[in-house]
């Protein structure tokens, strides 16, 4: 069963705004996918239509086989939730919070406290646990979103931005969790983001959005491809043999175009055959980020024409 | 879902307990209307001259005879306890209702809390019924220590001034165990209700406050005479008020949905 599944979603605000355009898409278990587009793309109206908390305008979703705009709260039992605006109780301690939020998914008192505690380990929050949120800074309260989301062991996670405002040494730490419980325990993650050098650390596919259309998806190999179809090859050597059609790039550093990798031991052998000294080759595979500013150049220049 | 009801329940009693400024608001109008008020009835008649009392005692005397008690300060006492200080009672409910209710969603939705509450697995109806609940246990709450207070106080003063203890009425039995609860049920139903739809905490209150008209004009009536509330009236009314209050609570939450509330 495919963790979620999204067919021809569409949601026009009252006011007129088409937020999302018949999208389909779907996650398996264990998948981090990657939402990524820029601010007012649609990806949160993504994660709202996806809780239940908004009604499509058209088309259908699923979360596990549940229908979250016919039965939210069996959907929310099943998926955790960390959004900018879904915020914890400033005049609770971290740990009031998350036992409140435990209780509240049906945990016992005893389980609640006991996950809450181990969350809370593995969030680095075990010392301020007894702090008012108030006194949390971004990052931590971030954290404490995140443990919250995750006290009733969801099998989706949805995360709009969750690495926004950590430092970067807790963004580490909140990526490796986010991967091993994808792994390890199976749970289908949904990151909406614009941070695309962020996204490529962990998600293992992507969909990237603009003004509420899917511009494209699929894993980063495959992305590449269909963007990119011929990558760069970089060699640093003594000199390259004219016929192949290197370009000089720099002292030592010559540089071609090739469509699969399998050209590369050839090309290799050819120029050690020609007697020169080879001292790296590098394939220079475009960055997730560089996949979508094609994507999204390819978009302006068609609405231009 | 009951745990998890019972969860939010605690948490908004344990919201407004924490909260120093609306704790104390929640105290100022019963300490007023149940100790200060009657306290100042009960101290002005031990005191008042004899002499400035035959206009009151002719009064009186239009009371029937169950009405009248050995003495003219404790004949006007009991009215004051048995007649007046029920009606006035009636705005306890309603004002601590407005206090706690009035902030149920529209609270959480200033303090960014509102999406986080609705992301838990509760329907809409299960996140109304136990913020209904939360503002009606705590209106019950105060509404008893009140009543206990005012006990104290006025039987205490009474002693000691007049030697004597007055019985509380039946009026106040069907006030404590059926009109108090369903006034305040039907406050605290209509204050969240339209909390779910305000867009600040203040706007919410400002409509609560008109809840507290009917019982003024009720309590006007008693004052003036114009009427009565015997304890068949008031029981009539704490039935009708008990139906209203279940209907309210069953209709209420029907037409809203979590895109309403969010906006």
């Amino acid at each position: 069963m495919e963790a979620v599944s999204i067919q021809n979603l569409s949601k026009t605000y009252p006011g007129g705004k088409e937020a999302l355009k018949r999208l389909s898409l779907s996650l398996s278990e264990g998948e981090v996918f990657g939402f990524l587009g820029p601010n007012g793309a649609g990806k949160t109206t993504t994660v709202k239509l996806l809780t239940g908390v908004l009604a499509p305008s058209g088309g259908r979703c699923d979360i596990m086989g549940v229908d979250p705009n016919v039965q939210p709260e069996k959907a929310h039992l099943l998926s955790g939730i960390v959004t900018e605006h879904a915020q914890m109780y400033d005049h609770l301690t971290g740990m009031e919070n998350l036992i409140f939020y435990a209780a509240a998914f049906g945990l016992g008192q005893k389980e609640g406290k006991e996950r809450s505690e181990s969350l809370l380990r593995e969030l680095e929050l075990t010392e301020a646990k007894d702090r008012k949120l108030a006194a949390y800074s971004t990052g931590m309260r971030q954290r404490l979103s995140l443990a919250r989301a995750l006290l009733h062991r969801p099998k989706v996670l949805f995360l709009d931005e969750p690495t926004s405002g950590l430092d970067p040494e807790s963004a580490q730490n909140v990526n490796q969790m986010i991967h091993n419980m994808a792994r390890k325990e199976g749970i289908a993650v949904f990151l909406c983001t614009h941070q695309l050098r962020y996204a490529q650390e962990i998600c293992t596919r992507y969909g990237l959005i603009e003004q509420g259309a899917l511009l494209a998806s699929g894993t980063i190999e495959e992305l590449r491809d269909r963007i990119f179809p011929s990558k760069s090859l970089r060699i640093c050597a003594s000199a390259v043999p004219e016929r192949l059609n290197f370009s000089k790039c720099g002292a030592n550093e010559f540089e071609t175009k090739i469509r699969v990798k399998k050209e590369i031991p050839g090309l290799v052998r050819k120029i050690v055959e020609a007697g020169e000294d080879i001292y790296s080759v590098t394939l220079m595979e475009p960055s997730l980020e560089d996949i979508y500013f094609a994507l999204t150049a390819g978009r302006k220049g068609d609405q231009t024409i | 879902m009951k745990t998890a009801m019972y969860a939010v329940i605690k948490k908004d009693f344990r919201g407004v307990a924490g909260n120093r400024r609306l704790f104390s608001t929640l105290f100022i109008v019963p300490l007023v209307l149940t100790i200060a008020m009657p306290s100042v009835f009960i101290i002005t008649m031990h005191f008042v001259p004899d002499g400035l009392n035959v206009n009151v005692e002719k009064l009186l005397s239009l009371l029937p005879e169950t009405a009248r008690m050995e003495s003219l300060e404790l004949t006007v006492s009991g009215m004051v306890f048995n007649y007046i200080l029920p009606v006035f009672f009636l705005v306890i409910p309603i004002m601590t209702a407005s206090i706690m209710a009035a902030s149920a969603f529209v609270g959480e939705k200033e303090r960014h809390t509102l999406e986080t509450l609705l992301y838990c697995p509760l329907t809409l109806r299960q996140i109304f019924q136990a913020k209904v609940w939360a503002s009606f246990l705590l209106s019950m709450l105060v509404s008893l220590i009140s009543f206990t207070a005012m006990l104290l106080v006025i039987e205490t003063e009474l002693f000691f001034l007049s030697g004597r203890l007055l019985i509380p009425s039946v009026s106040w039995l069907v006030v404590m165990l059926l009109l108090s609860p369903a006034i305040s049920l039907i406050a605290v139903t209509l204050i969240v209700r339209e909390s779910a739809k305000a867009q600040s905490v203040e706007e919410s209150q400002q409509a609560a406050v008109f809840l507290v008209l009917p019982i003024i004009l009720l309590a006007a009536g008693q004052f003036t005479g114009v009427l009565l509330m015997s304890v068949w009236i008031l029981l009539g009314l704490g039935i009708v008020c008990a139906i209203l209050a279940w209907i309210f609570l069953q209709k209420s939450m029907g037409r809203f949905t979590y895109e309403r509330l969010l906006q």
